[in-house]
């Protein structure tokens, strides 16, 4: 029996991934917990988990005012913004508490996603065996390739964050806190991400989140079961900055052959066609198994959740690893993407006319489901981080 | 084409260039808000994403050779450089790019 602390950010999108590798570690008889921000979090693991809050409640405050601030940025101004305002000082204010969870704990590996680097900076002080939790496939690739003084900059932000807390500078410049050096765990397949380069120990796991539990209201929908369905979701982060975008996806949606189910808050759908479907949330596994395409800001799980499933995608990236995942989905063939800012009905409701018609994109999205299978899931997860653990 | 006219482009007919291959890049909305101008950004106006830069880099050379280098002057730039880079500053390097010498012919690429 060994002990396994996650250390997460407080963005649904990275915990979900975490919620099945840790449950299939429990049952394999280990002892799981998660650190990170107070709030929020804690309220996105299953009921009974054991979590320790890594800061004081101020600094989950700070990192939601933030994320209001931000849905106005795009491009190098929100990456600028998240780097800089959001995931260093979140490092910063999280070291210490993870420090005195892996005491409190007595954690044999820590596994880290790649925006908790304050879980990074605790591994190597300490000596720690430590896996990467890459719950975007974004980073595996450098997103900043042709920019060298960024990158540099970049490096230099973490190499002096890991220097204030007592890292000695020379070690500190060594690799690099977003990717270990023991494992990192990939929730995707080399079929969807393309050739990763350099020599990380990256085990390709495919999605973890297809087994999470849910509650299937769909009965209640009206779907028509003989026409085709589309999901459209901006995932939990975007939904309220996509006003613009769902009132043109409402009119691309209006009098087509299929039917689409919105997820979004009611009022930005004032007035749906009679082929949507809003809802705030929905059971989002089991609609896919009654879909035949999805609209997607390309946020990481839902595409893979979608592909999973064998469906073609409408991809309309917003911000950070958006445009990273959306152009992998389009490179493996499965997706086509248009201009979340700028789209216009009649182009989106073409491109969703060739996600639902074309056989090239289908079979692609069925490759990249096949990988997915093949790489194993959650079991082929906790097996890579069983690997860590001594003899 | 690598064969330049001896007679480098002013900036109006490289603004003009320019909107044409923005227009491919990014499609015909490009202009919904308001014409392209020497003070659009990139960044908050335009909202060019780094796949649309790669592309907006092939295209200029496509239309100019390779005098206009754009992925090693890109190269060279801060993040806050790339937040504020404008359309003016874009038509100022192709101009200052053809201006210069013409590269020897078989000289290797750069970068």
């Amino acid at each position: 029996m060994s002990r396994f602390l996650f250390v997460v950010p407080p963005f649904t999108g990275h915990v979900n991934p975490t919620i099945a590798v840790a449950a299939e570690l429990v049952r394999r008889g280990h002892d799981v917990a998660w650190t990170g921000l107070p709030g929020a979090t804690q309220a996105l693991l299953p009921e009974g988990s054991t979590f320790l809050p890594a800061t004081t409640a101020e600094v989950a405050a700070y990192v939601d005012a933030a994320g209001d601030r931000r849905p106005d940025l795009r491009g190098a101004a929100a990456f600028k913004f998240l780097q800089e305002e959001v995931l260093l000082p979140l490092a910063d204010a999280m070291v210490d508490g993870v420090d005195a969870a892996v005491d409190a704990f007595g954690a044999d590996v820590l596994v880290v996603d790649q925006q908790a680097l304050a879980g990074a900076i605790v591994a190597r002080r300490r000596g720690l065996r430590w896996a990467t939790s890459a719950t975007t496939s974004a980073e595996l690739v450098d997103p900043l390739d042709g920019l060298p003084l960024v990158a540099a900059a970049m490096h230099q932000a973490r190499v002096d964050l890991q220097v204030a807390h007592g890292i000695a500078a020379g070690d500190a410049a060594q690799g690099d806190l977003r990717t270990s050096p023991h494992l990192v765990v990939a929730y995707t397949s080399e079929a969807l991400v393309g050739p990763v380069p350099g020599d990380a120990p990256i085990a390709f796991v495919g999605p973890s989140t297809l087994g999470r539990p849910e509650a299937d209201d769909l009965d209640g929908y009206g779907l028509d079961p003989d026409r085709p369905t589309v999901l459209v979701s901006l995932g939990t982060l975007n939904a309220e900055a996509g006003a613009r975008f769902f009132t043109v996806a409402a009119e691309a949606c209006r009098d087509q052959p299929w039917q689409a189910v919105f997820v979004a808050p009611a009022e930005l759908v004032p007035d749906p066609p009679a082929n949507v479907v809003v809802r705030s949330r929905v059971p989002q596994l089991a609609l896919l198994e009654r879909c035949a395409a999805v609209v997607s800001h390309g946020g990481h799980n839902t595409v893979c959740e979608s592909l999973a499933a064998g469906l073609p995608l409408v991809l309309a990236p917003i911000r950070d690893d958006q445009p990273v995942v959306a152009d992998q989905v389009v490179r493996a063939g499965a997706g086509v993407r248009v201009k979340f800012a700028r789209v216009k009905a009649e182009p989106l409701r073409a491109a969703i006319a060739v996600a639902l018609a074309d056989p090239d994109l289908r079979a692609a999205a069925a490759r990249i489901q096949a990988s997915f299978h093949a790489a194993g899931g959650t079991p082929s997860a906790a097996d890579a981080l069983e690997g860590l653990l001594p003899g | 084409m690598t064969d330049v006219d001896t007679t480098a482009p002013d900036a109006a007919s490289v603004l003009a260039e320019l909107e044409r291959i923005l227009t491919e890049v990014i499609g015909d909305d490009l202009l919904l808000d308001e014409p392209l101008s020497m003070a659009t950004s990139f960044d908050e106006d335009l909202q060019l994403e780094s796949i649309e830069f790669v592309a907006l880099a092939e295209k200029l050379l496509d239309t100019y050779g390779e005098r206009v280098d754009f992925v090693t002057w890109m190269a060279g730039m801060e993040l806050d450089e790339i937040i504020a880079l404008t359309v003016g500053q874009v038509v100022d390097f192709v101009v200052a790019s053809l201006s210069g010498p013409a590269p020897a012919a078989g000289s290797p690429a750069e970068g």
